[in-house]
């Protein structure tokens, strides 16, 4: 062979060798998300994640776990630059397999008018580490900052309020009236539970301190952004306070942590939580109530036709009904549920402390609510339905994703009787691992 | 045994490509890659050579799924194999896959073999007609 050529050759291998062996995921693709090239690595990441066994279009290999990229990409108006960096794309809960990636990260970038490039990497235990790394800063951040503005509140071994003072009167207006309460009263009707009140005193228990941010009420019902931060006292007198609680007004920073928050765990088209928010809410309540067993129910609910919606109307037109939807859905729910968009045109809600009978009773009411109040397209009524399916576990043990899984043969038990349906789950439904509707029959 | 006789799908193809001569491999139309109990790859053939644009003494000696084929480093293919090595059982499973063959995704099947006793297994892949 020349030598010339036979030195080409060997920097040609060496250099697909290099690609082979790159430790994330590389993928060149058109403007549609069409793959040209992609590296080993975005196969083994996407391949667990593609509905049709193949890998010939990046957003419909995607399409399940992040549907918000194909808008992202197309919203792009700038001739070139980074569409998402870094973007959290959440698989599923996992169940601790070593070889499941549970959160991948993905980058986009626009090289020109035709062509993407996209960085692929599984980001699992870099954000576990994160997540604890948050905590502490939360916990920094609780004590070192606004201590002029707190209320000191004794608990007893109940979670009850056993000791009275000033501070708690400065920032909440309460009397002693509310002597014997749950600590529960600063939080509005439906973002807490009973459960919930216990749940928290046990974790205060275990870590030391837990910590939670959100709407909180003063005794004439007016709301503010409030941490509780609940710890437990080294030596708590029998019968009398066993936790201390702190609260604090934060509403100068409200704005600021909201923001954080909509950008990491919302979603970006309905401004419900995403499946990453989900993901880690049901993982914390499942895990509850493993410890202290009580229902949870699981609702997943999906726009019937959803398909004909989007032919007619455009993709325009389906985000409007989406939106509408997540509208619902927001008015329907309480505080304390779990309301996420964790798919293209499905929707998922957690329901603590609920057993499958109330589940099912708030499903039916969303689906009547759904079918009553058409959606607005530029002033045109657009009627649409949906199909909803109900599980619910009475311990934690069989983790979310054996929830999700049981809901979803549910939802694909009402849409074969003929959709605009609540399907409860029931044994004989039996949970395999195809919960894909078959997108052409739905559309049917 | 003549070359004829070894196909992608016949039974007991392990037992073949364990007493095949490494011409006879290399005559083969579809890829065989051959791996010992530590993953390394001791067999890689002509027919995957040229497919993956690499040649055999870049694989042979290397772990296969994390420094030959990465795209295989989970629960669908790499995983299978090691639950049958824990369990010590069969593993002869044929899925659909796509392998990134010089940077190109490729629909290919893949056959998954693993005997009970042997120390050789083997990932063969046969392209698939678009």
């Amino acid at each position: 062979m020349n030598p010339d050529l036979a030195q080409v050759g060997a920097e040609y291998e060496a250099l697909i060798q290099f690609l082979y062996l790159a430790p994330v995921g590389l993928v060149q693709a058109d403007i549609d998300g069409e793959v040209a090239m992609m590296n080993p690595i975005s196969a083994q990441l996407l391949m667990p994640l593609s509905r049709d066994g193949g890998l010939d279009n990046l957003f419909t290999a995607l399409q399940d776990v992040a549907p918000e990229l194909r808008t992202l990409c197309s919203s792009f108006t700038a001739p070139s630059g980074k569409i998402c960096d870094g973007l959290h794309v959440h698989l599923n809960a996992g169940s601790a397999g070593k070889r499941v990636p549970q959160i991948l990260s993905v980058t986009l970038l626009k090289l020109d008018g035709t062509r993407l490039m996209a960085v692929i990497s599984d980001i699992t235990e870099q954000v576990r580490r994160e997540r604890l790394l948050r905590q502490n800063d939360a916990w920094f951040n609780a004590i070192l900052t606004g201590i002029t503005d707190y209320a000191l509140v004794s608990l007893d071994a109940q979670g009850r309020l056993c000791d009275y003072n000033a501070t708690i009167a400065r920032v909440t207006g309460h009397t002693e009236a509310v002597l014997g309460q749950p600590y529960s009263i600063f939080y509005p009707p439906g973002a807490s539970t009973p459960e919930h009140v216990h749940d928290r005193l046990r974790e205060a228990i275990a870590n030391g301190w837990t910590l939670d941010e959100g709407r909180r009420l003063r005794a004439d019902g007016s709301a503010f952004w409030g941490s509780v931060m609940i710890a437990p006292l080294p030596d708590p007198e029998p019968g009398g306070a066993a936790f201390c609680l702190i609260l604090r007004d934060i509403t100068d920073k409200r704005e600021a942590m909201e923001s954080r928050r909509r950008e990491t765990l919302g979603d970006h088209l309905t401004g419900l939580a995403n499946r990453r928010a989900f993901f880690e809410a049901a993982e914390q309540e499942l895990q509850r109530s493993q410890v202290m067993p009580r229902p949870t129910a699981l609702i997943v609910i999906d726009a019937d036709r959803f398909k004909t919606i989007n032919d007619r109307h455009g993709h325009p037109g389906g985000d409007a009904v989406l939106r509408h939807l997540a509208g619902i859905l927001g008015d329907t729910f309480r505080e304390v549920d779990v309301v996420a968009r964790i798919g293209g045109e499905e929707f998922a809600v957690l329901l603590p402390s609920t057993d499958l009978a109330r589940a099912v009773v708030v499903a039916e009411r969303l689906r009547a609510s759904v079918a009553a109040h058409p959606a607005l397209l530029d002033g045109e009524q657009v009627d649409y339905t949906v199909s909803a399916g109900v599980a619910a576990a009475m311990d934690g043990s069989g983790g979310v994703d054996l929830l999700l899984k049981q809901a979803d043969r549910a939802l694909y038990a009402a849409k074969r009787a003929g959709r605009n349906r609540v399907e409860r789950w029931r044994p004989e439904m039996i949970a395999n691992n195809d919960r894909h509707l078959d997108e052409n029959s739905d559309a049917a | 045994m003549t070359t004829t006789s070894i196909t992608f799908d016949m039974p007991d193809l392990a037992a073949c490509l364990d007493a095949a001569t490494p011409e006879q491999l290399d005559s083969l139309d579809f890829g065989v890659i051959g791996f010992n109990l530590d993953t390394d790859v001791v067999l890689y053939n002509a027919f995957e050579s040229q497919a993956a644009g690499l040649s055999q003494q870049r694989v042979l000696g290397q772990p296969l799924f994390t420094n030959v084929a990465p795209c295989l480093n989970n629960f669908m293919v790499a995983q299978r194999f090691e639950d049958a090595q824990l369990e010590g059982a069969v593993l002869d499973d044929t899925i659909d896959y796509v392998l990134t063959l010089r940077m190109r995704p490729v629909r290919v099947a893949l056959r998954l073999l693993a005997r009970a006793q042997g120390t050789h297994r083997y990932v063969l892949v046969q392209r698939q007609a678009r």
